[in-house]
């Protein structure tokens, strides 16, 4: 079961978007820079000391659309099913009104990003 | 008072941020959605969406110019190609790993030994 937090991606059930990284353990220099560049609240990664790699543990924890992690990686060893294309083939999807509510509830909650 | 680091560098040695491109924004507001960083904000007046923050954008982060229906959000560079540069000239690997291990004590159950759970 998906934490309730990861469940939804603006109404749209996330386990049906396609959406997380993948390593190459071939190519992955253990680092640890994708570890700790996904945020706390996500971590979908962990790492094996063992073996000096990051493993990934929860893709359906990653934020639809991020792939910072990939693109840090000096060694290019995460990838991604998906390009920008297929993301915004999935944003038009989104219901309008989910976005209405949801940007209500940002604003009300953080006052500092309305300006004049 | 010292900015905002990453990874020890000064975040404000880097330009990174997105520009909305004004004629093909719908004025959506699916990017302030997607921000966790606050970069965007709403212009209660004019009814728009702004950037208010452009230095507060996670360094290389596109995920706002991805999940744009319109394609309206651009970047100064190429997201890899930034981060790349930035990982190798600000040599930030020894202040990586302190907080890998910050992050492995943090969160334990996140190391993972592979081979002996195969056994």
């Amino acid at each position: 079961m998906l934490d309730p937090f990861f469940a939804k991606w603006h109404g749209i059930d996330r386990t049906t978007i396609e959406w997380g990284p993948k390593i190459d353990a071939t190519k992955c220099t253990g680092c640890g820079l994708c570890v700790v560049t996904c945020g706390e609240k996500r971590n979908v990664y962990g790492f094996d000391p063992d073996s000096k790699k990051a493993v990934v543990m929860y893709p359906q924890h990653c934020m639809v659309g991020c792939d910072n992690c990939a693109m840090a990686c000096l060694w290019d060893a995460i990838s991604f099913p998906h390009d920008a294309e297929y993301l915004k083939v999935l944003s038009r999807k989104i219901n309008k009104e989910q976005i209405t509510k949801e940007l209500d509830k940002k604003l009300t909650e953080n006052p500092g990003l309305v300006i004049e | 008072m010292a900015g905002k680091e990453w990874f020890g560098v000064e975040r404000s040695t880097f330009s990174w941020g997105p520009i909305i491109d004004e004629e093909k924004c719908t004025q959506c507001g699916l990017c302030l959605l997607s921000c966790g960083a606050g970069v965007f904000g709403y212009s209660g007046s004019k009814k728009t969406f702004r950037v208010i923050n452009f230095g507060s954008c996670t360094m290389g982060c596109t995920t706002c110019g991805k999940v744009c229906p319109e394609s309206a959000i651009s970047f100064p560079d190429s997201s890899r190609t930034f981060m790349h540069s930035a990982v190798v000239k600000g040599k930030i690997f020894p202040k990586v790993k302190e907080a890998l291990a910050l992050r492995l004590e943090k969160f334990p159950d996140h190391v993972q030994h592979l081979k002996s759970e195969e056994k």
